[in-house]
């Protein structure tokens, strides 16, 4: 009986349950785009913060102080510490190797550069104390669980622009810096032959292949593979400098308090955090005699950014579902209020006011299973699309997501019933059967 | 003819303040909808306009983005800028206010009187010096104080050269000489580290470069578009200098800028739409109860376009007064919300009001058209309750 009477109601009124339904899943449908596009946008955004480029910097502990001007380090080539280029493999050993998602060595020295023509020709005479920089354009790294990992500069520095391409690190190749290149007329497959020193011989010249615009130093230098720039200065498998670039979380109150008075616990949930802080010391666990210090100015302003971007797609997404619970439970109220004559009937055949509270209930509670099922698959289309369009990755559904959408379709349906309902329960039956 | 206009009139007032009157629980329910949805159009939109002009002054914190060197100082770096540039440099731009930072590096040797450890560095003249807001901050370990003789050093200067804050410094360059007090370290991860930061004019005096710069950083807020026209302004008063972007950051925060803001429009045009709609269906739902009333005004004679446009009447005074209350309401959430987020009320602006009660008519009107079947009812069929 309960069964048909629920079944007759949504035959009998279709087209009430049908708009009922709609703004159920129009409403759930605001929730679930809101809420999977907030979840998601964190690592989203800090994907795209990676643009900003590297956020820790290697240096070996025992160097001597850079003297860096303008970032060009004019200390000479034998003064300071250099470190093994065999190390960097452990990089993706460490805790959060997934979270490393670039890295790259520098090695810099000052040569002698003889520019030469496509054919051959010299093109001027030697040009001094060029500022050399070696380090990989898109380098494998052999994992040591097997495999490989594609990463160089290319990566941690996205702001580089290359017209032409990066060289090949097997071939004679290298990169000229666009300020370097308009002093000395050089152009793509010139070739360049670098020397230190007195050479009685002239090395075989690197083609260049690419014209780096770099917005920095690098634009007055030549840009050379790491092997390269390793035997020109004489320091085989070393290097001196490594940017990596790493996914982090923003750091919060937690990661800030020192290490040195948290618990065990503590350490560990520190330990166990992707924070920048905790990043850096790993990598400084893996690699001995290394200084990791953190890029302040990359890594505070994102993670400054990502908190407010992220809290105020919580607080939009917050609103949304606000206002969709109140549309939602506005259309349920007016669904009940509308009935009075029906509940009035009901009542004169010998129903409870509670029967009736939970009919009406169990109708509306149907309602919002169906309508928040519908509207939560409608967000998660609304949700792919934007993700697609605007991060070029469609959010995961959750079924945390689902879970929510489908309590609040079911929490605003039955509150925005309850009302009317109690007000229902208590209608003589007499005066709504005489039409009163 | 124009008494019975002025009767039809009154008339038409008076079934409309009954209509509205006849079912309080209908009333509230009608308005809260409204209400709600006008609500999130007016605060979502508010704070849409205000979060991306909020979003191009957070960037500050990435610290300068354009730079003026001295042209072609690009291969040497000897090259020096007459101070008076500086006044080239506007102070304001439609977003915010430039904060201007100029340099003077060189190579001294420094020394600690008390220990005899001395060490070759470079030493950066800055002025402002104690700039912290805007500019990577450090670990201000120590008091900031602005003075003369202040200076900061970097923590690998200064675990090189055995500096504290407060420890007293001697920079020597040729044969002239200036004393200074560490202020406080501070760690960058950039250059900063492994330098000395005095004030400008001592530098000055130090490098015997009066009135010379080697840089100056500027921390331009705005978004890409405005920048970029910042710079080729920038470049067009002062010919003899180099304007730069710093490509790491202006890029980076170009791509950041545009992924936030289309995001937030999309999201935004997403919750407004879906809104609408469900308000729309919410209050369609409630429309179509009236079927006694339409058949009642029937059967009593009204015309049909009569009796619809009481019940549009009724819709757009419904939506006049939930945009009003509500847009009202929502404005009020916007200022608060943009102070939870970027600690700034959002600036209400006033464009948004009207819009959101705009709309809100425009959904309330557009949601009593159902009605517009119920002018095929016939009257006799309401009554018998078949219908």
């Amino acid at each position: 009986m309960f069964l048909r009477l629920v079944a007759d109601s949504f035959g009998r009124r279709r087209r009430h349950k049908l708009l009922t339904g709609a703004a159920l899943a129009l409403g759930m449908g605001v929730a679930t785009a809101a809420l999977s596009v907030a979840l998601d946008v964190g690592d989203r955004l800090a994907k795209e913060f990676r643009s900003l480029g590297a956020n820790l910097v290697v240096t070996p502990k025992a160097d001597s102080l850079p003297l860096e001007i303008g970032g060009v380090d004019y200390r000479p080539v034998n003064a300071g510490a250099y470190l093994p280029e065999a190390d960097l493999p452990k990089l993706k050993t460490i805790f959060w190797h997934n979270n490393v998602i670039a890295f790259a060595p520098f090695l810099e020295v000052r040569a002698m550069a003889l520019p030469f023509s496509r054919e051959g020709r010299k093109l001027a005479s030697s040009i001094a104390d060029v500022p050399v920089v070696g380090t990989w354009a898109e380098h494998a790294v052999p994992l040591p669980e097997g495999g490989e990992f594609r990463t160089g500069v290319a990566k941690t520095n996205p702001w580089w622009q290359i017209d032409g391409r990066w060289f090949s690190e097997a071939s004679h190749e290298c990169v000229v810096g666009v300020a370097f290149a308009k002093e000395n007329h050089i152009n793509i497959s010139d070739s360049l032959s670098l020397t230190i020193g007195d050479v009685t011989v002239t090395p075989t010249p690197l083609t260049v292949t690419g014209i780096l615009t770099s917005g920095g130093p690098e634009d007055a230098s030549i840009v050379v593979p790491l092997s390269y720039a390793q035997s020109l200065a004489r320091k085989p498998g070393e290097y001196r400098k490594l940017y990596v670039s790493a996914l982090t979380k923003p750091e919060d109150a937690f990661a800030r308090k020192d290490q040195k008075t948290m618990t065990t616990a503590e350490l560990d949930r520190w330990y166990c955090t992707p924070y920048i802080s905790s990043i850096a010391l790993q990598i400084q666990q893996e690699l001995p005699g290394t200084d990791v210090r953190v890029i302040r100015r990359v890594a505070e302003g994102e993670g400054q950014i990502l908190t407010h971007v992220e809290m105020l797609l919580w607080l939009v997404t917050l609103a949304a579902m606000l206002a969709a619970a109140l549309a939602v439970g506005a259309s349920s109220a007016a669904s009940v209020i509308e009935r009075q004559n029906e509940i009035g009937l009901m009542k004169a055949l010998g129903a409870g006011s509670g029967t009736v509270g939970f009919l009406l209930a169990a109708e509306q509670l149907l309602l919002a299973f169906v309508g928040g099922g519908i509207g939560y698959a409608l967000g998660i289309v609304l949700a792919r699309l934007l993700g697609e369009r605007i991060f070029g990755a469609a959010p995961e559904p959750t079924l945390l997501v689902f879970l929510v959408v489908i309590g609040l379709a079911a929490i605003v349906t039955l509150l925005g019933s309850a009302i009317p309902l109690r007000r229902a329960s208590r209608i003589e039956p007499a005066p709504i059967l005489r039409g009163e | 003819m124009r008494a019975g206009r002025d009767t039809n009139r009154a008339m038409f007032w008076r079934i409309l303040r009954r209509l509205l009157g006849a079912n309080r629980g209908r009333l509230f329910v009608m308005l809260l909808a409204l209400g709600a949805g006008a609500a999130v159009t007016a605060a979502l939109l508010n704070l849409q306009v205000d979060a991306k002009r909020r979003l191009t002054s957070e960037f500050r914190v990435f610290g300068p983005n354009v730079v003026i060197v001295p042209s072609g100082a690009l291969s040497s770096s000897s090259e020096t800028l007459p101070q008076s540039v500086i006044d080239s440099v506007s102070g304001n731009v439609p977003g915010g206010r430039v904060t201007a930072l100029s340099a003077l590096y060189m190579v001294a040797s420094v020394s600690v009187p008390g220990s005899g450890k001395s060490a070759s560095a470079v030493v950066a003249g800055i002025n402002p010096l104690f700039l912290t807001k805007g500019y990577p901050s450090a670990n201000p370990n120590g008091s900031l104080r602005s003075s003369e003789n202040a200076c900061v050093a970097g923590v690998r200067f200064a675990k090189e050269v055995g500096v504290e804050p407060d420890t007293g410094l001697v920079v020597a360059s040729g044969d002239r000489q200036e004393l200074c007090r560490v202020a406080n370290l501070r760690q960058t991860g950039g250059p900063e580290d492994n330098r000395l930061e005095i004030d400008l004019r001592a530098a000055q005096r130090l490098a015997q470069l009066p009135d010379r710069l080697s840089m100056i950083e500027l921390i331009v807020p705005g978004t890409p578009a405005e920048i970029q026209n910042y710079i080729a302004d920038l470049q067009r008063r002062i010919p003899d200098a180099e304007v730069r972007p710093v490509r790491q950051f202006t890029e980076g925060q170009a791509k950041i800028y545009n992924r936030i803001s289309g995001l937030l429009t999309a999201t935004v045009g997403i919750v407004l739409v879906l809104t609408a709609l469900c308000v729309m269906a919410a209050m369609s739902n409630v429309a179509i109860e009236r079927k006694m009333d339409v058949g009642l005004m029937k059967a009593i004679g009204g015309a049909t376009r009569r009796v619809v446009r009481l019940f549009l009447a009724e819709a757009a005074l419904l939506g006049l007064a939930g945009g009003v209350i509500g847009a009202a309401l929502g404005i009020l959430l916007s200022i608060v919300l943009g102070k939870a987020v970027f600690g700034v009320a959002a600036r209400p602006r006033l464009i948004v009001y009207p819009v959101a009660v705009g709309l809100t008519i425009l959904v309330a009107i557009l949601s009593a058209f159902p009605l517009r079947r119920l002018a095929s009812i016939r009257p006799a069929a309401v009554f018998r309750g078949e219908a």
